[in-house]
Protein backbone atom coordinates (compact mmCIF):
# COMPACT_ATOMS: atom_id res chain seq x y z
CA UNK A 1 0.00 0.00 0.00
CA UNK A 2 1.61 3.76 -1.08
CA UNK A 3 -1.17 5.18 0.81
CA UNK A 4 -3.10 4.05 3.85
CA UNK A 5 -5.72 5.92 5.89
CA UNK A 6 -6.84 4.83 9.42
CA UNK A 7 -9.95 6.24 11.48
CA UNK A 8 -8.98 9.90 9.28
CA UNK A 9 -11.42 13.14 10.37
CA UNK A 10 -11.80 16.07 8.97
CA UNK A 11 -13.77 18.78 10.06
CA UNK A 12 -13.75 22.76 8.84
CA UNK A 13 -14.71 24.26 12.15
CA UNK A 14 -17.39 22.35 13.09
CA UNK A 15 -18.88 20.83 9.94
CA UNK A 16 -17.67 17.07 9.79
CA UNK A 17 -16.58 16.46 6.49
CA UNK A 18 -14.53 12.98 6.43
CA UNK A 19 -15.94 10.12 8.92
CA UNK A 20 -13.64 8.14 9.94
CA UNK A 21 -12.04 7.10 6.75
CA UNK A 22 -10.14 3.97 6.38
CA UNK A 23 -8.75 3.20 2.86
CA UNK A 24 -5.95 1.37 1.42
CA UNK A 25 -4.82 2.73 -1.97
CA UNK A 26 -2.33 0.40 -3.85
CA UNK A 27 1.10 1.24 -6.20
CA UNK A 28 0.71 1.78 -10.24
CA UNK A 29 -3.14 1.68 -9.89
CA UNK A 30 -5.87 4.08 -10.97
CA UNK A 31 -8.26 4.26 -7.81
CA UNK A 32 -11.27 6.67 -8.50
CA UNK A 33 -13.04 8.28 -6.06
CA UNK A 34 -17.04 8.76 -7.19
CA UNK A 35 -19.63 10.46 -5.14
CA UNK A 36 -22.25 13.53 -5.10
CA UNK A 37 -21.51 16.71 -4.76
CA UNK A 38 -20.48 17.94 -1.45
CA UNK A 39 -19.49 14.49 -0.22
CA UNK A 40 -16.01 14.93 0.62
CA UNK A 41 -14.21 13.42 -2.19
CA UNK A 42 -11.97 16.51 -3.37
CA UNK A 43 -11.30 16.88 0.47
CA UNK A 44 -10.25 13.90 0.54
CA UNK A 45 -7.75 13.81 -2.24
CA UNK A 46 -6.61 17.21 -0.72
CA UNK A 47 -5.65 15.34 2.44
CA UNK A 48 -2.62 13.34 0.73
CA UNK A 49 -0.76 16.24 -0.33
CA UNK A 50 -2.17 18.60 3.04
CA UNK A 51 -3.55 20.79 0.92
CA UNK A 52 -6.14 21.48 3.36
CA UNK A 53 -3.53 23.13 5.65
CA UNK A 54 -4.65 26.29 3.47
CA UNK A 55 -7.85 26.35 5.15
CA UNK A 56 -8.40 28.15 8.10
CA UNK A 57 -10.20 25.93 10.71
CA UNK A 58 -9.59 22.81 9.42
CA UNK A 59 -8.69 19.97 11.99
CA UNK A 60 -8.45 16.37 10.80
CA UNK A 61 -7.76 12.89 13.32
CA UNK A 62 -6.61 9.98 12.66
CA UNK A 63 -3.23 8.52 10.59
CA UNK A 64 -2.24 9.23 7.47
CA UNK A 65 0.49 7.03 5.87
CA UNK A 66 1.90 7.51 2.43
CA UNK A 67 4.71 5.20 2.29
CA UNK A 68 4.35 4.04 5.41
CA UNK A 69 5.59 7.53 7.27
CA UNK A 70 2.70 9.71 8.83
CA UNK A 71 2.31 12.83 6.36
CA UNK A 72 0.71 15.11 9.73
CA UNK A 73 4.11 14.08 12.00
CA UNK A 74 5.81 17.22 12.78
CA UNK A 75 8.99 15.28 11.19
CA UNK A 76 7.24 15.49 7.57
CA UNK A 77 8.47 17.98 5.41
CA UNK A 78 5.79 19.28 3.72
CA UNK A 79 7.93 20.37 0.29
CA UNK A 80 8.96 16.88 -0.16
CA UNK A 81 5.49 15.60 0.15
CA UNK A 82 4.34 17.96 -2.40
CA UNK A 83 7.07 16.90 -4.84
CA UNK A 84 6.39 13.36 -3.99
CA UNK A 85 2.33 13.79 -4.42
CA UNK A 86 1.57 15.96 -6.93
CA UNK A 87 -1.81 17.57 -8.32
CA UNK A 88 -3.54 18.13 -11.45
CA UNK A 89 -6.73 20.58 -11.09
CA UNK A 90 -10.16 20.88 -12.51
CA UNK A 91 -8.61 23.79 -14.94
CA UNK A 92 -5.89 23.41 -16.74
CA UNK A 93 -3.18 26.13 -14.97
CA UNK A 94 -0.63 26.71 -16.61
CA UNK A 95 1.87 29.55 -15.71
CA UNK A 96 1.62 32.79 -18.54
CA UNK A 97 5.09 31.58 -19.21
CA UNK A 98 6.68 29.65 -21.99
CA UNK A 99 6.04 26.08 -22.39
CA UNK A 100 9.63 25.17 -21.40
CA UNK A 101 9.68 27.57 -18.44
CA UNK A 102 6.08 25.91 -17.28
CA UNK A 103 7.93 22.43 -17.49
CA UNK A 104 11.47 23.81 -16.06
CA UNK A 105 9.91 25.82 -13.07
CA UNK A 106 9.94 22.49 -10.41
CA UNK A 107 12.92 21.55 -11.53
CA UNK A 108 14.32 25.24 -11.02
CA UNK A 109 12.95 25.58 -7.50
CA UNK A 110 14.46 22.41 -6.62
CA UNK A 111 18.05 23.92 -7.68
CA UNK A 112 18.12 22.59 -11.50
CA UNK A 113 19.95 25.22 -13.07
CA UNK A 114 22.10 23.75 -15.70
CA UNK A 115 20.72 23.88 -19.56
CA UNK A 116 20.95 20.94 -20.70
CA UNK A 117 19.91 18.56 -17.84
CA UNK A 118 17.03 21.26 -17.80
CA UNK A 119 16.35 21.01 -21.53
CA UNK A 120 16.22 16.51 -20.79
CA UNK A 121 13.50 17.01 -18.30
CA UNK A 122 11.56 18.97 -20.81
CA UNK A 123 11.69 16.55 -23.10
CA UNK A 124 11.31 13.59 -21.26
CA UNK A 125 8.44 15.00 -19.18
CA UNK A 126 6.74 16.39 -22.56
CA UNK A 127 7.05 13.26 -24.26
CA UNK A 128 5.58 10.87 -21.46
CA UNK A 129 2.63 12.98 -21.97
CA UNK A 130 2.91 12.85 -26.17
CA UNK A 131 3.69 16.59 -26.19
CA UNK A 132 6.67 17.17 -27.19
CA UNK A 133 6.67 15.53 -31.16
CA UNK A 134 4.00 18.41 -30.97
CA UNK A 135 5.21 21.02 -28.93
CA UNK A 136 9.31 20.96 -29.92
CA UNK A 137 9.09 23.62 -32.52
CA UNK A 138 7.25 25.86 -30.17
CA UNK A 139 9.04 25.58 -26.80
CA UNK A 140 9.35 29.21 -26.45
CA UNK A 141 5.91 30.29 -26.89
CA UNK A 142 3.01 30.87 -24.65
CA UNK A 143 1.77 27.98 -22.71
CA UNK A 144 -1.52 29.59 -22.96
CA UNK A 145 -1.66 29.52 -26.33
CA UNK A 146 -2.11 26.22 -26.27
CA UNK A 147 -5.77 24.17 -26.08
CA UNK A 148 -7.53 22.91 -23.07
CA UNK A 149 -6.42 19.78 -23.57
CA UNK A 150 -2.90 20.51 -24.55
CA UNK A 151 -2.87 23.04 -21.60
CA UNK A 152 -3.99 20.05 -19.04
CA UNK A 153 -1.21 17.54 -20.95
CA UNK A 154 1.27 20.61 -19.90
CA UNK A 155 0.05 20.45 -16.37
CA UNK A 156 0.79 16.89 -16.14
CA UNK A 157 3.98 16.93 -17.98
CA UNK A 158 4.67 20.12 -15.32
CA UNK A 159 4.12 17.15 -12.58
CA UNK A 160 6.19 14.78 -14.15
CA UNK A 161 9.13 17.04 -14.18
CA UNK A 162 9.73 16.94 -10.33
CA UNK A 163 9.47 12.93 -10.71
CA UNK A 164 6.44 12.25 -8.08
CA UNK A 165 5.33 8.74 -6.98
CA UNK A 166 1.31 9.80 -6.80
CA UNK A 167 -0.43 11.66 -8.92
CA UNK A 168 -3.67 13.19 -7.68
CA UNK A 169 -6.15 14.47 -10.21
CA UNK A 170 -9.19 16.21 -9.09
CA UNK A 171 -11.93 16.09 -11.75
CA UNK A 172 -9.26 16.73 -14.55
CA UNK A 173 -11.28 16.39 -17.88
CA UNK A 174 -14.50 18.36 -16.34
CA UNK A 175 -13.53 21.46 -18.47
CA UNK A 176 -12.56 19.26 -21.72
CA UNK A 177 -14.43 18.23 -24.64
CA UNK A 178 -15.26 14.27 -25.04
CA UNK A 179 -12.18 13.78 -27.19
CA UNK A 180 -9.94 15.57 -25.22
CA UNK A 181 -11.26 13.69 -22.12
CA UNK A 182 -10.24 10.32 -24.11
CA UNK A 183 -6.80 11.73 -24.93
CA UNK A 184 -6.27 12.60 -20.92
CA UNK A 185 -7.98 9.40 -20.44
CA UNK A 186 -5.32 7.19 -22.97
CA UNK A 187 -2.66 9.16 -20.91
CA UNK A 188 -3.53 7.90 -17.59
CA UNK A 189 -3.70 4.51 -18.56
CA UNK A 190 -0.13 4.72 -20.34
CA UNK A 191 1.02 7.18 -16.85
CA UNK A 192 -0.12 4.34 -14.10
CA UNK A 193 2.70 2.20 -15.18
CA UNK A 194 4.74 4.36 -13.51
CA UNK A 195 2.86 6.62 -10.80
CA UNK A 196 0.18 5.92 -8.67
CA UNK A 197 -3.14 8.05 -9.85
CA UNK A 198 -6.00 9.07 -7.54
CA UNK A 199 -8.91 10.64 -9.33
CA UNK A 200 -11.80 13.01 -8.02
CA UNK A 201 -14.78 12.97 -10.60
CA UNK A 202 -18.08 13.19 -11.09
CA UNK A 203 -18.17 11.30 -14.15
CA UNK A 204 -18.59 7.97 -12.93
CA UNK A 205 -18.58 6.47 -16.59
CA UNK A 206 -14.85 7.83 -16.62
CA UNK A 207 -14.53 6.47 -13.31
CA UNK A 208 -15.80 3.12 -14.78
CA UNK A 209 -13.82 3.48 -17.54
CA UNK A 210 -10.15 4.11 -16.26
CA UNK A 211 -10.17 3.09 -12.52
CA UNK A 212 -8.66 0.22 -11.41
CA UNK A 213 -10.12 0.65 -8.07
CA UNK A 214 -13.58 2.75 -6.97
CA UNK A 215 -14.44 4.28 -3.80
CA UNK A 216 -18.40 5.48 -3.46
CA UNK A 217 -18.42 8.66 -0.69
CA UNK A 218 -21.06 9.84 0.45
CA UNK A 219 -21.91 12.95 3.34
CA UNK A 220 -18.14 12.45 4.44
CA UNK A 221 -18.47 8.38 4.57
CA UNK A 222 -16.26 5.92 2.44
CA UNK A 223 -19.38 4.17 1.89
CA UNK A 224 -17.80 1.42 -0.36
CA UNK A 225 -14.52 0.56 -1.61
CA UNK A 226 -13.63 -2.36 -4.23
CA UNK A 227 -12.63 -3.08 -7.48
CA UNK A 228 -13.91 -1.02 -10.22
CA UNK A 229 -15.11 -4.32 -12.23
CA UNK A 230 -17.31 -5.04 -8.55
CA UNK A 231 -18.53 -1.61 -7.72
CA UNK A 232 -19.63 -1.54 -11.39
CA UNK A 233 -21.24 -5.05 -11.71
CA UNK A 234 -22.24 -5.58 -8.20
CA UNK A 235 -21.88 -3.24 -5.50
CA UNK A 236 -22.40 -4.72 -2.02
CA UNK A 237 -23.86 -1.40 -0.65
CA UNK A 238 -27.84 -0.31 -1.98
CA UNK A 239 -26.81 3.53 -1.41
CA UNK A 240 -23.80 2.56 -4.37
CA UNK A 241 -26.11 0.74 -6.80
CA UNK A 242 -28.78 3.58 -6.28
CA UNK A 243 -25.65 6.30 -7.07
CA UNK A 244 -24.08 4.77 -10.12
CA UNK A 245 -27.71 3.62 -11.67
CA UNK A 246 -28.82 7.49 -11.57
CA UNK A 247 -31.19 6.89 -8.93
CA UNK A 248 -29.83 10.13 -7.02
CA UNK A 249 -26.90 12.23 -7.02
CA UNK B 1 -3.04 6.66 -28.88
CA UNK B 2 -4.65 3.57 -29.62
CA UNK B 3 -7.54 2.91 -26.88
CA UNK B 4 -7.15 0.98 -24.02
CA UNK B 5 -10.43 -0.23 -24.59
CA UNK B 6 -9.91 -1.92 -27.90
CA UNK B 7 -7.03 -3.69 -26.32
CA UNK B 8 -9.56 -5.19 -24.32
CA UNK B 9 -11.90 -6.06 -27.23
CA UNK B 10 -8.74 -7.78 -28.53
CA UNK B 11 -8.49 -10.02 -25.44
CA UNK B 12 -12.03 -11.14 -25.65
CA UNK B 13 -11.65 -11.87 -29.35
CA UNK B 14 -8.45 -14.13 -28.68
CA UNK B 15 -10.13 -15.81 -25.95
CA UNK B 16 -13.07 -16.96 -28.04
CA UNK B 17 -10.58 -18.17 -30.90
CA UNK B 18 -8.64 -20.13 -28.31
CA UNK B 19 -12.37 -21.41 -26.79
CA UNK B 20 -13.47 -22.19 -30.88
CA UNK B 21 -10.11 -24.21 -31.42
CA UNK B 22 -11.07 -26.32 -28.10
CA UNK B 23 -14.36 -26.97 -29.71
CA UNK B 24 -12.86 -28.05 -32.69
CA UNK B 25 -10.28 -30.39 -30.94
CA UNK B 26 -13.72 -32.04 -28.62
CA UNK B 27 -15.43 -32.61 -31.76
CA UNK B 28 -12.59 -34.22 -33.61
CA UNK B 29 -11.94 -36.71 -30.52
CA UNK B 30 -15.00 -37.36 -29.90
CA UNK B 31 -15.86 -38.62 -33.32
CA UNK B 32 -12.77 -40.88 -33.06
CA UNK B 33 -13.41 -42.01 -30.45
CA UNK B 34 -16.72 -42.96 -31.65
CA UNK B 35 -15.08 -45.05 -34.58
CA UNK B 36 -12.51 -46.40 -32.83
CA UNK B 37 -14.45 -47.34 -29.60
CA UNK B 38 -12.18 -45.69 -27.73
CA UNK B 39 -13.09 -45.15 -24.19
CA UNK B 40 -9.86 -43.23 -23.18
CA UNK B 41 -10.36 -40.48 -25.95
CA UNK B 42 -14.16 -40.32 -24.59
CA UNK B 43 -12.96 -39.45 -21.53
CA UNK B 44 -10.51 -36.87 -22.96
CA UNK B 45 -13.40 -35.21 -24.28
CA UNK B 46 -15.22 -34.80 -21.29
CA UNK B 47 -12.04 -33.04 -19.75
CA UNK B 48 -11.90 -30.61 -22.76
CA UNK B 49 -15.46 -30.06 -21.97
CA UNK B 50 -14.42 -28.82 -18.59
CA UNK B 51 -12.11 -25.99 -20.16
CA UNK B 52 -14.54 -25.13 -22.73
CA UNK B 53 -16.77 -24.37 -19.50
CA UNK B 54 -14.27 -22.17 -17.99
CA UNK B 55 -13.86 -20.54 -20.76
CA UNK B 56 -17.61 -19.54 -21.36
CA UNK B 57 -17.89 -18.31 -17.65
CA UNK B 58 -14.44 -16.56 -18.12
CA UNK B 59 -15.50 -14.65 -21.95
CA UNK B 60 -19.04 -13.87 -20.38
CA UNK B 61 -17.44 -11.86 -17.28
CA UNK B 62 -15.44 -9.98 -19.36
CA UNK B 63 -18.05 -9.31 -21.56
CA UNK B 64 -20.05 -8.05 -18.38
CA UNK B 65 -17.55 -6.07 -17.78
CA UNK B 66 -16.82 -4.32 -20.39
CA UNK B 67 -20.18 -3.36 -21.30
CA UNK B 68 -20.52 -1.86 -16.92
CA UNK B 69 -17.23 -0.17 -17.29
CA UNK B 70 -17.13 1.17 -21.05
CA UNK B 71 -20.79 1.71 -21.95
CA UNK B 72 -20.25 0.49 -25.40
CA UNK B 73 -22.18 1.78 -28.35
CA UNK B 74 -22.14 0.68 -32.25
CA UNK B 75 -19.63 -1.84 -33.86
CA UNK B 76 -18.57 -2.09 -30.34
CA UNK B 77 -21.61 -3.11 -28.82
CA UNK B 78 -22.83 -5.17 -31.53
CA UNK B 79 -19.45 -7.28 -31.20
CA UNK B 80 -19.64 -7.42 -27.37
CA UNK B 81 -23.19 -9.06 -28.05
CA UNK B 82 -22.63 -11.20 -30.57
CA UNK B 83 -19.75 -12.71 -28.39
CA UNK B 84 -22.03 -13.34 -25.62
CA UNK B 85 -24.04 -15.17 -28.07
CA UNK B 86 -21.10 -16.93 -29.88
CA UNK B 87 -19.93 -17.98 -26.73
CA UNK B 88 -23.28 -19.75 -25.52
CA UNK B 89 -22.97 -21.53 -28.89
CA UNK B 90 -19.99 -22.88 -28.82
CA UNK B 91 -20.16 -23.88 -25.25
CA UNK B 92 -23.20 -25.99 -26.22
CA UNK B 93 -21.45 -27.62 -29.04
CA UNK B 94 -18.94 -28.77 -26.53
CA UNK B 95 -22.16 -30.50 -25.14
CA UNK B 96 -22.77 -32.23 -28.34
CA UNK B 97 -19.36 -33.37 -28.57
CA UNK B 98 -19.84 -35.01 -25.21
CA UNK B 99 -23.39 -36.73 -26.30
CA UNK B 100 -21.46 -38.17 -28.99
CA UNK B 101 -19.04 -39.92 -26.66
CA UNK B 102 -21.87 -40.90 -24.44
CA UNK B 103 -22.39 -43.65 -27.44
CA UNK B 104 -18.81 -45.17 -27.24
CA UNK B 105 -19.43 -47.18 -24.08
CA UNK B 106 -22.53 -48.67 -25.66
CA UNK B 107 -21.61 -49.58 -28.56
CA UNK B 108 -18.28 -51.41 -27.22
CA UNK B 109 -20.70 -54.14 -26.48
CA UNK B 110 -22.38 -54.14 -29.50
CA UNK B 111 -21.50 -55.43 -33.04
CA UNK B 112 -19.82 -53.63 -35.71
CA UNK B 113 -22.67 -52.80 -38.28
CA UNK B 114 -21.42 -51.83 -41.90
CA UNK B 115 -19.72 -48.58 -42.01
CA UNK B 116 -22.57 -45.66 -42.57
CA UNK B 117 -20.53 -43.49 -44.68
CA UNK B 118 -22.58 -40.82 -44.92
CA UNK B 119 -22.27 -39.52 -40.90
CA UNK B 120 -18.56 -39.09 -41.72
CA UNK B 121 -19.70 -37.25 -44.70
CA UNK B 122 -21.76 -35.13 -42.49
CA UNK B 123 -18.40 -34.65 -39.85
CA UNK B 124 -16.29 -33.48 -42.55
CA UNK B 125 -18.82 -30.80 -43.63
CA UNK B 126 -19.70 -30.25 -40.12
CA UNK B 127 -15.74 -29.39 -38.99
CA UNK B 128 -15.48 -27.41 -42.71
CA UNK B 129 -18.34 -24.99 -41.47
CA UNK B 130 -16.93 -24.72 -38.07
CA UNK B 131 -13.54 -23.29 -39.13
CA UNK B 132 -14.95 -21.47 -41.70
CA UNK B 133 -17.41 -19.74 -39.20
CA UNK B 134 -14.25 -18.70 -37.01
CA UNK B 135 -12.36 -17.52 -40.20
CA UNK B 136 -15.28 -15.33 -40.38
CA UNK B 137 -15.43 -14.39 -37.05
CA UNK B 138 -12.09 -13.75 -37.20
CA UNK B 139 -11.89 -11.53 -40.07
CA UNK B 140 -14.94 -9.83 -39.42
CA UNK B 141 -15.78 -11.79 -43.27
CA UNK B 142 -19.91 -11.39 -43.34
CA UNK B 143 -19.58 -12.58 -46.94
CA UNK B 144 -17.96 -15.59 -45.94
CA UNK B 145 -20.50 -15.98 -43.10
CA UNK B 146 -23.23 -16.10 -45.12
CA UNK B 147 -21.70 -18.47 -47.38
CA UNK B 148 -21.35 -20.84 -44.12
CA UNK B 149 -25.31 -20.11 -43.37
CA UNK B 150 -26.37 -21.74 -46.70
CA UNK B 151 -24.21 -24.86 -46.15
CA UNK B 152 -26.49 -25.62 -42.72
CA UNK B 153 -29.12 -27.01 -45.98
CA UNK B 154 -26.35 -29.37 -47.27
CA UNK B 155 -26.22 -30.89 -43.38
CA UNK B 156 -29.83 -30.89 -43.20
CA UNK B 157 -30.02 -33.25 -46.11
CA UNK B 158 -27.16 -35.84 -45.24
CA UNK B 159 -28.75 -35.71 -41.63
CA UNK B 160 -31.76 -37.05 -43.42
CA UNK B 161 -30.33 -39.26 -45.69
CA UNK B 162 -28.19 -40.85 -42.74
CA UNK B 163 -31.79 -41.02 -40.92
CA UNK B 164 -33.47 -43.05 -44.10
CA UNK B 165 -30.66 -45.41 -44.67
CA UNK B 166 -30.00 -46.71 -40.64
CA UNK B 167 -34.25 -46.71 -40.85
CA UNK B 168 -34.38 -49.08 -43.38
CA UNK B 169 -31.20 -51.16 -41.79
CA UNK B 170 -33.05 -51.71 -38.49
CA UNK B 171 -36.09 -53.01 -40.68
CA UNK B 172 -33.65 -55.31 -42.16
CA UNK B 173 -31.81 -56.46 -39.18
CA UNK B 174 -33.73 -55.77 -36.14
CA UNK B 175 -30.67 -57.33 -34.17
CA UNK B 176 -28.54 -54.62 -34.62
CA UNK B 177 -30.87 -51.94 -33.80
CA UNK B 178 -28.15 -51.55 -30.61
CA UNK B 179 -25.95 -50.54 -32.81
CA UNK B 180 -27.81 -48.13 -35.38
CA UNK B 181 -29.60 -46.18 -32.45
CA UNK B 182 -26.63 -44.28 -31.18
CA UNK B 183 -25.36 -43.35 -34.88
CA UNK B 184 -29.17 -41.94 -34.99
CA UNK B 185 -27.62 -39.45 -32.37
CA UNK B 186 -24.86 -38.91 -33.49
CA UNK B 187 -26.30 -38.18 -36.95
CA UNK B 188 -28.55 -35.69 -34.29
CA UNK B 189 -25.68 -34.33 -32.79
CA UNK B 190 -24.02 -33.15 -35.96
CA UNK B 191 -26.52 -31.55 -37.16
CA UNK B 192 -27.24 -29.81 -33.81
CA UNK B 193 -23.45 -28.37 -34.53
CA UNK B 194 -23.85 -27.49 -37.76
CA UNK B 195 -27.00 -25.33 -36.99
CA UNK B 196 -24.94 -23.50 -34.03
CA UNK B 197 -22.43 -22.71 -36.55
CA UNK B 198 -25.01 -21.26 -38.14
CA UNK B 199 -25.94 -18.90 -35.07
CA UNK B 200 -22.26 -17.91 -35.08
CA UNK B 201 -22.43 -16.75 -38.65
CA UNK B 202 -25.32 -14.77 -38.10
CA UNK B 203 -23.78 -12.95 -35.20
CA UNK B 204 -20.68 -12.22 -37.46
CA UNK B 205 -22.84 -10.39 -39.86
CA UNK B 206 -24.69 -8.96 -37.16
CA UNK B 207 -21.72 -7.64 -35.71
CA UNK B 208 -19.89 -6.56 -39.30
CA UNK B 209 -23.10 -5.25 -40.83
CA UNK B 210 -26.23 -4.64 -37.92
CA UNK B 211 -27.66 -7.13 -40.47
CA UNK B 212 -30.28 -9.38 -38.56
CA UNK B 213 -30.80 -12.41 -40.52
CA UNK B 214 -31.92 -14.73 -38.51
CA UNK B 215 -35.72 -16.26 -38.82
CA UNK B 216 -35.75 -14.52 -42.11
CA UNK B 217 -35.80 -11.19 -40.15
CA UNK B 218 -34.81 -9.06 -43.28
CA UNK B 219 -37.53 -10.86 -45.58
CA UNK B 220 -40.33 -10.30 -42.77
CA UNK B 221 -39.37 -6.43 -42.87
Amino acid sequence: MIVKTAHLNLYYGSFHALKDIDLSIKENLITGIIGPSGCGKSTLLRVFNRMNDLIQGVRITGAVLIDREDIHSPICDLILLRKKVGMVFQRPNAFPLSIFDNIAYGPRIWGITDKKTLRGIVERSLAAVDLFSVLKDRLKKSALSLSAEERQRLCIARLLAVEPEILLMDEPCSALDPIATGKIEELMLVLKQKYTIIIVTHNMQQAARIADEVGFMLLGELIEFDSAKKIFTNPSDKRTFDYISGRFG
Amino acid sequence: MDRHFDEELQKVKKNLLEMASLVDESITKALEALKNRDLKMASEVKEIDHRIDRFEIAIEDQCIELIARHQPVGTDLRFLIGVIKMNNDLERMGDHAVNITGSVAFLIEQPRIKPVSNIWSMVVEVKKMLNDSVKSFMNNDAEMAQQVCERDNVVDEMRDETMRILLTYMLEQPDKIGSAIPLLLVAKNLERIADLTTNICEDVIYIAQARVIKHHAEEQK
